[in-house]
């Protein structure tokens, strides 16, 4: 199914996977289990022979979501919600949704509620990553994710086989890295939209199928660094529509860096395989970057940016912010400030998960790369 | 000899001592932890640190109508108008100085248990970039329904509650006390039982309280417990509305409390005492509501201390399931015989208000009344259109009167 993608059919069931994992089930007779953002080991779930699917959202219209979450609540909790309740939630036999912040907190509630007769588990990563209890409770809980696992499937998975999953997905985790290092030295190569589509497909889909795409993609990347490129590091949690790299592309900015949960902070996820596996798992929670609902070093987020900011040699920093996300409007004031006092150029994009239109976007970000040009900023 | 000081002559006492203190705490020594209302503040007041409450002091001004004024200077700040209403009035206090009261003072680290809201740890980074100070954050998981789970979850608190007495041991330089804390949670498990007592008064009939009583007879609880000061008050309370029962005194007298309702959420605090008038002229009383109950906690004093304050501080409402909250609601919705509720989505506080649709289906089901929903903020009035919510409370009242009529 997902074995032998060209690039353009990476992008286009990167924007709706769906159809394509209902036929992967039908042909395989395996079951999926959905997550949301964040953390979720996704190769527990593996291990337990189960597709894990991260919930990215629906771009479709909101029909039942609003009557249980308000419109304040932000767009990705809302629209995942919408995705299961109105178009795809057949798909999944359970779920293992992650509380990282107020919102997602109420939602996993609200889920197990509306799904009474489906696997509904929680996991409860923890919110301070800056104390040794941090660490004790990771482990705790994949341990508790896993003996419910356990309880509902009938079947106990072995220290094999959760090597066997960290290693498929340590492969994925590496050769989009491998293809990130080609991106960044060739803008050109392929689109920030096509390497973005890999992520976000990456977290959705087989990964030993998609593996093979990747390494077949990677082969067939040819050196083109392009002109008139300009280098950009890109900041949030995640970034859609995916219409929004459309606008990238078209400006020709070349994202260079990221710490979005659909970009860097996915790779960062590498297990190390020598270990202990769930030591190893927990280990690895600890490796990614700084992610806003998480409390940690008050000045985490500022360093990594302006860290990664020097590092590519970036010549602006885009900061994606979802409306209605608290953690992010509660740091975005200071992050400015902060970056600004660096003499960094900083754009900040408002976006929405249902949004059509991007004319808005369109033109604040054109009016801010054609200052950055002339000098103005 | 001096007379026995009135509930609110102890308050203002208690209050005027305890801000006093705070205000010179460096002096003397001390030093000031900014704290979320909701959080083991016990092992502070064991510790001499002086807690203080930012949400506390934001209370004042938003019910002195400041919230619209404080939160449009956060707003020019950058930040958006989503966020709570304490936390935008707070960042416009630091810079404006804008307050009707004295103030509070600065804060030496802070203390953020997320059993209430991740609100405030994401408010108190804010605050500790301004000084660079340290955040201790208490994270409290939801306590989900699973008793295993539920165990280790503890296990997991009691782990941070030694760590935050290692944080407070470095920070004053100073050895923490065991033997003082089992002291101050003598006093806070006393004060606890008398606050809920207190607040369970509301179950005569008529009722002697309303919730605007409680919200008033809250706030000892929530910035003094731990100490002997809080059980006297409390005992003191106690003591007056017994005396209003003995009398058959209530908020409204007995054949014109027609409405005993249920209120969920915090409060809009701006209007509080206007929505007391307003559900009264219909015969309505509010009782209570698990905000309120968010400080009846039952301590466990042949538990070891750190174990108990853990199953207390991480079962709040706040940071239950919305199952556990319903089961909470309906066992306050019997014991308080409560006939009416009023569903109160607040716009500022997304961790209480998200539940609330869930929540109102499954109680309206469940009690068979229907509810009163209103959407507005609890501080900023910008976001309170005064006709619409009279219409409402009007409309749901004639309801109820239809209903009843019916069933007579
Ligand atoms: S975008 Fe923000 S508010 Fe929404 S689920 Fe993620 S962290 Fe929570
Ligand atoms: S009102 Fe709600 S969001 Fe605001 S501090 Fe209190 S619990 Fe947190």
């Amino acid at each position: 199914m997902w074995d032998n993608l060209s690039l353009k059919e990476v992008v286009d069931y990167a924007k709706d996977p769906y159809p394509s994992i209902r036929q992967w089930i039908k042909d395989t007779g395996k079951r999926a289990v959905g997550s949301t953002f964040a953390d979720v080991p996704e190769e527990v779930i593996y291990a337990f022979g189960f597709l894990p699917v991260t919930l990215m959202g629906t771009n479709k219209p909101l029909k039942k979501a609003p009557s249980h979450l308000p419109d304040n609540a932000c767009s990705l909790a809302r629209s995942n919600l919408e995705l299961v309740l109105s178009y795809e939630g057949d798909l999944f036999d359970g779920y293992v949704l992650p509380q990282v912040c107020d919102t997602t907190q109420h939602l996993s509630d609200i889920w197990r509620i509306n799904f009474p007769d489906k696997y509904v588990e929680s996991y409860l990563a923890p919110r301070q990553a800056d104390r040794p209890s941090a660490r004790y409770w990771v482990k705790e809980e994949i341990e508790r994710v896993m003996a419910s696992l356990t309880k509902w499937s009938g079947k106990k998975i072995t220290d094999a086989d959760l090597n066997e999953a960290i290693k498929v997905h340590n492969e994925n985790k590496a050769l989009l890295k491998e293809i990130y290092e080609i991106k960044k030295k060739n803008p050109a190569a392929l689109t920030n939209k096509e390497f973005f589509a890999m992520m976000k497909l990456s977290q959705q889909v087989d990964k030993v199928e998609f593996n093979k795409s990747l390494n077949k993609i990677k082969g067939s990347l040819k050196a083109e660094n392009g002109k008139g490129y300009t280098d950009v590091v890109l900041v949030g949690i995640t970034c859609d529509p995916p219409e929004i790299y459309d606008l990238f592309d078209e400006i020709k900015l070349n994202i260079v860096g990221d710490t979005l949960l659909v970009g860097t902070r996915y790779i960062q996820g590498v297990v190390s395989v020598n270990a202990n596996p769930v030591d190893a798992l927990t280990e690895r929670h600890f490796k990614r970057g700084f992610f806003t609902p998480i409390h940690d070093n008050v000045y985490k987020n500022f360093e990594e940016v302006k860290a990664l900011y020097k590092e590519t040699n970036a010549k602006a920093i885009i900061y994606v912010h979802i409306e209605f996300c608290e953690s992010q409007e509660y740091d975005l004031p200071d992050l400015k400030a902060m970056i600004r006092a660096e003499g960094i150029p900083m754009h900040t994009l408002d976006t929405e998960y249902q949004t059509l239109s991007l004319s808005h976007v369109r033109t604040r970000l054109q009016a801010f790369f054609e200052s950055l040009k002339g000098g103005t900023l | 000899m001096s007379e026995k000081l009135t509930s609110k002559q102890l308050s203002k006492k208690i209050t005027d001592e305890y801000m006093d203190e705070a205000f010179h705490a460096h002096e003397l020594g001390k030093l000031i932890g900014y704290s979320t209302a909701i959080s083991p503040v016990e092992i502070f007041v064991a510790h001499d640190v002086i807690p203080i409450y930012p949400e506390n002091h934001a209370v004042a001004n938003l019910t002195a109508k400041k919230g619209a004024e404080l939160c449009s200077i956060t707003e020019n700040m950058g930040y958006t108008s989503h966020l709570c209403a304490y936390a935008r009035s707070d960042l416009a206090y630091r810079k404006s100085g804008i307050t009707v009261t004295k103030g509070i003072p600065e804060p030496d680290f802070f203390l953020a248990c997320n059993a209430q809201c991740f609100t405030l740890t994401k408010w108190f980074q804010v605050l500790a970039r301004k000084g660079n100070l340290p955040v201790f954050v208490f994270d409290t998981p939801e306590y989900i329904m699973d008793k295993k789970a539920r165990e280790e979850i503890v296990k997991y608190c009691v782990l941070q509650l030694k760590e935050l007495i290692s944080f407070l041991e470095e920070i004053t330089k100073k050895k923490f006390d065991y033997d003082r804390l089992k002291e101050v949670m003598k006093y806070s498990a006393q004060s606890s039982i008398l606050y809920k007592k207190f607040l369970d008064m509301a179950q005569y009939k008529p009722s002697p309280i309303s919730i605007f009583d409680e919200l008033i007879g809250m706030a000892i609880a929530v910035y003094r417990r731990g100490t002997q000061e809080c059980v006297d008050y409390y005992q003191t309370l106690c003591d007056e509305i017994q005396a209003k029962v003995d009398q058959g005194i209530g908020v409204l007298p007995k054949e014109k409390e027609k409405y005993r309702l249920y209120w969920e959420n915090l409060p809009v605090w701006f209007k509080f005492s206007d929505h007391a008038k307003l559900l009264g002229s219909y015969g309505g009383v509010i009782l209570t509501s698990l905000y309120v109950h968010a400080w009846s906690f039952e301590f466990d004093l042949d538990k070891d201390p750190l174990v108990t304050l853990a199953e207390n501080y991480v079962s709040r409402f706040s940071n239950s399931t919305i199952e556990d909250r319903v089961d909470m609601a309906m066992d306050l919705f019997k014991r308080y015989s409560m006939n009416s509720m009023i569903m109160f989505m607040n716009r500022s506080c997304k961790a209480v208000s998200f539940a609330v649709p869930t929540l109102k289906d499954i109680l309206t089901k469940k009690t068979g009344i229907p509810a009163l929903v209103f959407e507005s903020d609890m501080g900023d009035q910008r976001f309170y259109a005064e006709s619409q919510v009279r219409t409402r409370i009007e409309a749901y009242f004639e309801t109820l009167d239809a209903l009843q009529a019916k069933t007579a």
